[in-house]
């Protein structure tokens, strides 16, 4: 198989400045294989739009090379854009127009059919909105709409910026089921999110980004598994005794959000150790759980910094 | 180019002009209420009369004759007066500003002065009148030359001198005649600038610019499609306009093939004065107050509402340097005096005018964001 068959696309070495003073992308390469979904994981203002812009042919890069399906973007935007389908961060359309216009606007700009568009709202499930005006939607279908638009060309890569920013968790649940269905059809999808469960969930290669640089790349099994030298043990309903019988073996338990017991461990003898000391003292526990850290925790434990959602976007780096 | 993105663009800038309805009724409404009122104010210019209150004190048929005399030059609506009333009190009583008072032996002096030729004898009528009225000096004007003419006629000689009145256009025009054309060109600026700088600055602030830089649609698609929706607007308020005024006002105005051209010429000068600012403000509302900042100015200096001859010398000048002026200019040329030599030479000005900005604001114009 041949590079440009194998890849979707390919970063190398892409660098963006915005006048003298911010660094947005700092030198990445990475590729994303055709028909994969790749996450670009990152905290706000990380340097993931403006990677994702560049890509989608929007913003132009100050150095490196991009290709996306073996077409240089700052080259062949002509024939690049028929080949892709965007939604931008903070998606937003025209506010009188209805959801079925505005399918059909986007369908002509790419010179569609018309009998492709109630398929697309179909499958982002608008099909009793479709006479609704785009400003009486809410949050999560108009970003189903986007997803339905950045479809409208059947193009063969998918750039989802952000697509469940600012969603309430209901919102963002069918906004997944969209891209479950995406990622089944074997589209090439690539999306930017400062979500670890939606990355975890959704992805088959995650890169996480951090001030313009890439920190660490692969599937979310392997970032785990390369990442979590330690097992968290989870005690429910424990009696208070617990916290000083755990914390007198020299471990550090912490009270998770359930009020149960959360202590690290490096080993499955840790964990024993503590059960016996539990047991010795007749401190008491209704159940128990034993798990590798999730994405989330991997993630943090790479930056160093704490995920928050912010309503500003990531300006910062546009 | 391409056209089929320029219909479908084009017919979405329509359905949502057509679905802002208030946007959409002060866009087509206030240059009609502005004829409607003005039309209104400026309506009987040709045809003024006034009402004028005669008190005849002497009741005979010679002082008659003056009532009669006075409504018969069609300026006057006579309103009598009872002799028992005092005219002071009666204006101080009533809204009129005037009572002419015709003396109680007014039959008598006229025979002293027609029969006896007695050339010592005449008849003083009072005009009692409320000096705070802005009108009534103009009626009291009026009358004193109706009064002279009747003087005149009474010496039974002939007027030696008599005077022709010789207007520089071969037809008469009524202020109508000429407001209506300035309002042409000042709708016509006003949608196309804040069309283009309201739409473009809104669009861009959602992100619907970023997002259709991802489609095939290119700036030359998206400019075009403004531009002919921009025209659109105007041919369909400009026969709104025309019809408001033939209707209501019975204002004919010439239409022919200057009417158009200055239509677009004014689309393409205003979208390009709108593309430029669209390039220099980022936020929306700051847009619309530096379209305010570039259209007064325009539609009070630029004579769209008054001759420019009432404005003081270098307002004038100023006016000159507006390219509202030569549209007001150029419109009332073609459209009131029929006068293809000055609709040309303005035609000239504004399509230079209009090709600099136009392109100027093509350049300026950012499909792509910064490199």
């Amino acid at each position: 198989m041949t590079k440009e068959a194998e890849y979707a696309i390919e970063v190398e070495s892409l660098t963006k400045r915005y006048g003298n003073d911010l660094l947005a992308v700092n030198g990445i390469s990475f590729n994303v294989r055709k028909g994969e979904v790749f996450a670009l994981l990152g905290p706000n203002g990380a340097g993931k739009t403006t990677t994702v812009e560049i890509i989608e042919t929007i913003r132009r890069p100050t150095s490196g090379k991009v290709h996306l399906l073996g077409m240089d973007v700052t080259k062949e935007k002509r024939n690049i854009v028929p080949c892709i389908g965007v939604l931008p961060q903070g998606f937003s359309s025209f506010d009188r127009i209805t959801v079925r216009e505005t399918m059909l606007y986007y369908s002509r700009l790419f010179g569609g059919r018309n009998d492709d568009i109630d398929k697309l709202i179909a499958l982002v499930n608008l099909e009793d909105k479709a006479k609704e005006q785009y400003a009486t939607l809410s949050g999560g279908l108009k970003q189903r709409l986007g997803i339905a638009i950045a479809l409208v060309n059947d193009p063969k890569v998918v750039f989802l910026d952000e697509p469940t920013t600012g969603l309430d968790p209901r919102a963002r649940r069918e906004v997944w089921d969209v891209l479950l269905g995406l990622k089944k059809e074997g589209k090439t999808v690539f999306l930017t999110t400062h979500y670890m469960e939606e990355a975890e969930l959704l992805a088959d290669t995650v890169a996480i980004i951090l001030s313009g640089k890439i920190i660490a790349m692969g599937s979310p099994a392997e970032l785990i598994e390369s990442n979590a030298d330690y097992l968290v043990l989870t005690l429910q309903s424990v009696d208070e005794k617990a916290f000083a019988v755990v914390g007198g073996l020299g471990f550090e338990p912490e009270q998770n959000n359930d009020k149960a017991l959360q202590v690290r461990v490096e080993h499955m003898d840790d964990i024993r150790k503590i059960l016996n000391a539990m047991n010795d003292a007749n401190a008491s526990f209704v159940s128990m759980d034993v798990r590798k850290p999730n994405l989330e925790q991997v993630f943090l434990k790479l930056t160093g910094e704490a995920l928050h959602e912010s309503a500003g976007g990531e300006k910062g780096a546009q | 180019m391409n056209f089929r993105v320029v219909g479908a663009n084009l017919v979405v800038s329509l359905k949502c002009f057509y679905r802002e309805r208030t946007a959409m009724f002060f866009t087509t409404m206030f240059p009609i209420l502005l004829i409607l009122v003005f039309g209104a104010i400026f309506m009987d210019d040709d045809n003024l009369h006034y009402n004028l209150c005669l008190q005849d004190l002497d009741q005979t048929e010679t002082s008659a004759e003056i009532a009669k005399s006075l409504a018969s030059t069609g300026k006057f609506k006579i309103i009598p007066v009872d002799a028992g009333i005092e005219a002071t009190q009666y204006v101080n009583d009533t809204k009129e500003n005037l009572v002419v008072v015709i003396p109680k032996d007014y039959e008598n002096l006229s025979a002293q002065y027609l029969l006896n030729g007695d050339l010592n004898a005449f008849a003083t009528l009072r005009y009692v009148y409320d000096p705070s009225s802005s009108s009534v000096l103009e009626k009291m004007q009026l009358l004193n030359l109706v009064f002279a003419t009747m003087n005149q006629e009474l010496s039974a000689k002939p007027p030696f001198i008599r005077t022709a009145q010789e207007s520089i256009h071969t037809r008469k025009y009524r202020f109508l005649k000429f407001f209506i054309p300035g309002i042409i060109a000042m709708a016509i600026m006003t949608e196309s600038l804040f069309g283009t700088v309201q739409v473009n600055t809104e669009l861009r602030q959602k992100g619907i610019i970023r997002k259709l830089s991802t489609t095939p649609i290119t700036r030359t698609d998206w400019i075009l499609s403004g531009i002919l929706h921009q025209i659109i607007l105007a041919v369909i308020s400009t026969t709104l306009m025309l019809l408001v005024s033939y209707i209501v006002f019975d204002v004919q105005l010439s239409i022919n093939a200057w009417l158009p051209l200055f239509i677009v010429l004014d689309v393409f000068t205003f979208v390009g004065i709108g593309m430029i600012l669209t390039r220099l403000v980022r936020e929306a509302q700051s847009a619309s107050s530096a379209a305010n900042a570039i259209m007064f100015p325009m539609m009070f200096l630029s004579g769209s509402f008054f001759p420019l001859e009432m404005m003081p010398d270098f307002l004038q000048k100023f006016a000159k340097v507006l390219p509202l002026y030569y549209l007001n200019e150029g419109l009332r040329a073609a459209m009131v005096f029929q006068d293809n030599g000055t609709a040309l030479s303005n035609a000239s000005t504004i399509g230079a005018v209009a090709a600099v900005v136009f392109i100027l604001g093509i350049t300026v114009t950012r499909w792509e964001e910064g490199k």
